[in-house]
C-alpha cells in the first residue's frame, strides 16, 4: 500500500484518461468474414480532480458505462492511457489489479442484482475487507461493518438480515456500504439512482453528498438523467457515440451549452411545470436515433442528427476546441480555424455560430 | 413572445376548460386484488376518476402504487389467478366493462379502447412480420376491408412518421430500433381509430431525445383525431407537459387529483408535496439540497391503519393513524385525500 502512498501528489488528477478506445469484436460471420468492431468507445479523453465529481452522461450506446468499465479495468483497452493516482494503469499486472480493486469501487444500476441473495448482510459489506484482509479479528470485522450500516444510514441489527428483505432504496445503501468497506479514493457509480422511484432516489443522492463532504470521496458519475447530474456533478462530460462531444462545470454546460447534441439532449427533457412560459423551454430540435456503433457515421459521429451540419461535417471528425477555460466543444462550428470552411449555403456560418453560442 | 406562441399551443386542446367535455369513461370504487402466498395485496382500493372526451388524463405514481393495474384493470387483462377485480365498475358508453361477456370485451379492445406498453421490445411478437401485426387489428375487427387492409398499414406507418414504410412492413421486429418499434406500437394502437389510448409508461424504456419525438407525436395524433389518452407515468416531467388532468396514487389509491396547474402548483396533499420535492429539477439553483420523503412505500398485504401515507408524513396528526381520509373536493377540478389542511406555504 504504501507503493501508491509514496507518490500521491495532492494537487495531481486522481484519474487522467487518454485517448482510450474500447473496441469489441462482433461474433465473426461463417466462411471466415473477420468480425464487425463495435467501436463502444472511440478516442476519449478526461481528467478526473481529488474531491469532486464528475458525470459522464449521454444516451443508450454512447460508451459511457464502457469508459466506467475500462477505468475499473474491468474492460481490455484498445487503445490509450489512463493514470490512476500517478500511475499507468493501462497494462496492469496482477498485484496492481488487486491493488486497484481496494482503491476504485464500483456502485451498480440494479440493487437487486447486484448483491448476492444467499449471503447476509454482514458478509456482503464484508467480503472486501475480507478479500483484502484489512480487518484481523472477528469482532474488528463485525465493528467495521456496524460502522458501515450506520454510515450509510441502516440499522445495526440489519447485518444478520438477506437481501431480499429490504427495499429498493435500502439495497442501494447496502451496495454503497459494501463499496466503502475497502476505503477507497475512487467510486464509479453507474446509475446508481435510475432503479429508484422519485422519493428513494433523492435519500441516496443526499447520501452520495453526505458521504463525498464527509469522506472526500472522488465520484465518477455515469448517468443519463441530466436533471440528477446536474444536481451531483461538478463536472460534466457529454458523450455521443464513443466520443466526446463537450465538457464544462456545471454552470456552464446547462446555462450555456454549445454542442448542438447537447443543445438537443437539454432541450428534450420535459420540464416539471405546466406553466406555458416554462413549457416554452422545451425544444427537442433533432430527429432520427442513434446510430449503431457498428457502423459509426463518418467525420463527426452527430452529424446525421445535427441541424447544422455542412460537407466539413460529413468528412472530418472535429477536434475538441476550448471555447473558455474548461470549456470544450467538439464541433466546427467552433473551431475558429474551420469554421471558414463550412460552407453554408443558407443563413452565415457566422450567424449559425452566433445562434448556437 | 414565447409566452404568446406556447399560450396558443395550450389552448389549441380539444376542449375548452370552462366546460368541462362530456365523459367518455367513468370508473368507479375499483378494487383490483392480488393473491399472493397466504395473504392479500390490495392493489387497486376503491379508486374513482373519470376520463373525458379528447382530454389526456394521467395517473401518476411510485413503483407499486397501483397506476398500470388500474389500466390494466379498465380492459380486464388482470392475469386472474392471482389477480381479481372484486368490486366497482367501468361504464364505457353506459355499459359496465366488468360486466361484458368475454367476447364483448375482446371485441372492444383495440377497437373503442386500446392499449399502448412500456415495453415494445416484449409486446411484439419477434417472430411475424410488422406488417401481419399491423394488419392483425384491423382483421379482427373487420375495420378495413381485406384488399384494403396493407394500404392502411402503410398509411399507419406514415403516421407515426416511419420512413420507407413499403420496407418496414417486410421487417422484423428486432431489425427495427427501440424508437422505431415503439411507433409501431402507437400504430397499432391507432389502428382502429379507437376513442380512448391508454399509454402505459409509453417511452420509458427510449433515450430522451427519442421519448420527444414519441411523446410529441402520440399526443398529437390524439388530438387530431379527437380521442382521449390516460397516460400512466412516473415521470412528473411528462406529466406536466401532456396531461390536463392528474391522479395522484399512492399505495393502491388516489390522493390527490387535480388540473396539471393544482398539482404541480398548489399541491394540497403531503404525498405530491413531497414528490415535488425529492424531486432534482433542472431550473433549482444549484448547491440545493434535496427533501426526500423518509422511509419506503408499505406492503400492501399488511397497509398501515388510516391514512396510507401516514407513517412517512411530516404532517401526520394522531387522526391520519386512525381514521382514513376521503377523496374531498376541494374546488371544481381539485381533490385530495388528507386530514390536514396544507396551504401554499407548507
Amino acid at each position: 500500500m504504501t507503493h501508491t502512498d509514496s507518490h500521491t501528489d495532492v494537487t495531481a488528477p486522481l484519474l487522467q484518461v487518454s485517448g482510450l478506445k474500447v473496441h469489441f469484436p462482433l461474433r465473426p460471420g461463417l466462411f471466415g468474414k473477420p468480425a464487425a468492431m463495435v467501436k463502444a468507445v472511440d478516442g476519449v479523453d478526461f481528467t478526473v480532480h481529488r474531491g469532486e465529481t464528475l458525470g459522464l452522461v449521454g444516451e443508450s450506446g454512447c460508451g459511457k458505462s464502457t469508459t466506467g468499465l475500462a477505468v475499473l479495468r474491468m474492460t481490455p483497452l484498445t487503445e490509450g492511457r489512463i493514470v490512476f493516482d500517478g500511475e499507468d494503469i493501462s497494462h496492469p499486472d496482477a498485484a496492481t489489479t488487486k491493488r486497484l480493486r481496494r482503491k476504485m469501487q464500483m456502485v451498480y444500476q440494479d440493487p437487486f442484482g447486484a448483491l448476492n441473495p444467499r449471503m447476509r448482510v454482514l458478509d456482503i459489506i464484508g467480503e472486501p475487507l475480507r478479500v483484502h484482509r484489512l480487518t484481523r479479528t472477528r469482532a474488528e470485522y463485525r465493528e467495521r461493518v456496524m460502522d458501515l450500516l450506520d454510515r450509510v444510514g441502516l440499522k445495526a441489527e440489519m447485518a444478520d438480515r438477506y437481501p431480499h428483505e429490504f427495499s429498493g432504496g435500502q439495497r442501494q445503501r447496502i451496495g454503497i456500504a459494501r463499496a466503502l468497506a475497502a476505503d477507497p479514493s475512487l467510486i464509479i457509480c453507474d446509475e446508481p439512482v435510475s432503479a429508484l422511484d422519485v422519493s428513494i432516489q433523492a435519500q441516496v443522492i443526499n447520501l452520495l453528498e453526505d458521504l463525498q463532504r464527509d469522506l472526500g470521496l472522488t465520484y465518477l458519475f455515469v448517468a443519463h438523467d441530466l436533471a440528477v447530474v446536474r444536481h451531483l456533478c461538478h463536472r460534466i462530460v457529454v458523450m455521443y457515440l464513443g466520443r466526446v462531444v463537450e465538457v464544462a462545470d456545471r454552470e456552464r454546460l446547462y446555462q450555456a451549452p454549445r454542442h448542438p447534441y447537447t443543445r438537443a439532449l437539454l432541450g428534450a427533457i420535459p420540464i416539471a411545470d405546466p406553466d406555458p412560459v416554462v413549457q416554452a423551454r422545451f425544444n427537442p430540435s433533432v430527429d432520427g436515433e442513434v446510430p449503431s456503433p457498428i457502423d459509426p457515421p463518418p467525420g463527426c459521429p452527430f452529424h446525421p442528427r445535427c441541424p447544422h451540419a455542412t460537407d466539413l461535417c460529413r468528412r472530418e471528425a472535429p477536434r475538441p476546441i476550448d471555447v473558455e477555460d474548461g470549456h470544450s466543444v467538439a464541433c466546427h462550428l467552433h473551431d475558429p480555424s474551420r469554421v471558414a470552411e463550412m460552407n453554408h449555403s443558407e443563413p452565415s456560418y457566422q450567424e449559425q455560430a452566433r445562434n448556437i453560442a | 413572445m414565447s409566452t404568446e406562441t406556447s399560450t396558443a399551443t395550450a389552448t389549441a386542446t380539444a376542449t375548452p376548460r370552462t366546460e368541462p367535455a362530456a365523459t367518455l369513461l367513468r370508473v368507479e370504487n375499483l378494487h383490483t386484488v392480488f393473491e399472493k402466498d397466504d395473504s392479500v395485496v390490495h392493489a387497486v382500493n376503491d379508486v374513482s376518476f373519470d376520463v373525458r372526451r379528447g382530454e389526456v388524463l394521467a395517473i401518476v405514481g411510485e413503483s407499486g402504487s397501483g397506476k398500470s393495474i388500474t389500466a390494466m384493470s379498465l380492459l380486464r387483462l388482470i392475469p386472474s389467478p392471482p389477480g381479481q377485480i372484486i368490486g366497482g365498475r367501468v361504464l364505457f358508453d353506459g355499459q359496465d366493462l366488468l360486466d361484458l361477456p368475454d367476447d364483448a370485451i375482446r371485441q372492444l379492445r383495440g377497437r373503442d379502447i386500446s392499449m399502448i406498453f412500456q415495453e415494445p421490445m416484449t409486446s411484439l411478437n419477434p417472430s411475424l412480420r410488422i406488417g401481419r401485426q399491423l394488419a392483425e387489428p384491423l382483421r379482427v375487427h373487420g375495420s378495413v376491408p381485406k384488399d384494403k387492409v396493407r394500404e392502411r398499414c402503410i398509411e399507419l406507418l406514415r403516421q407515426v412518421r416511419i420512413g420507407d414504410p413499403e420496407k418496414r412492413l417486410d421487417a422484423y421486429p428486432h431489425e427495427l430500433s427501440g424508437g422505431m418499434r415503439q411507433r409501431v406500437m402507437i400504430a397499432m394502437g391507432l389502428a382502429c381509430l379507437p376513442r380512448l389510448i391508454i399509454a402505459d409508461e409509453p417511452t420509458t424504456a427510449l433515450d430522451v431525445t427519442v421519448q420527444a419525438q414519441i411523446l410529441e407525436l402520440l399526443r398529437d395524433i390524439t388530438r387530431a383525431s379527437q380521442s382521449s389518452m390516460m397516460l400512466i407515468t412516473h415521470d412528473l416531467g411528462v406529466v406536466a407537459r401532456y396531461a390536463d388532468r392528474i391522479n395522484v396514487m399512492y399505495a393502491g389509491r388516489i390522493v390527490e387529483r387535480g388540473t396539471a396547474h393544482d398539482i404541480f402548483h398548489r399541491p394540497r396533499h403531503p404525498y405530491t408535496v413531497g414528490l415535488m420535492e425529492s424531486m432534482p429539477r433542472l431550473d433549482d439553483a444549484i448547491g440545493n439540497r434535496l427533501t426526500p420523503i423518509p422511509g419506503s412505500p408499505p406492503d400492501l398485504s399488511d397497509p398501515p391503519s388510516g391514512c396510507p401515507f401516514h407513517p412517512r408524513c411530516r404532517f401526520a396528526q394522531p387522526r391520519c393513524k386512525q381514521e382514513r381520509p376521503p377523496l374531498e373536493r376541494l374546488d371544481q377540478e381539485h381533490w385530495k385525500a388528507c386530514w390536514v389542511n396544507l396551504d401554499d406555504t407548507h
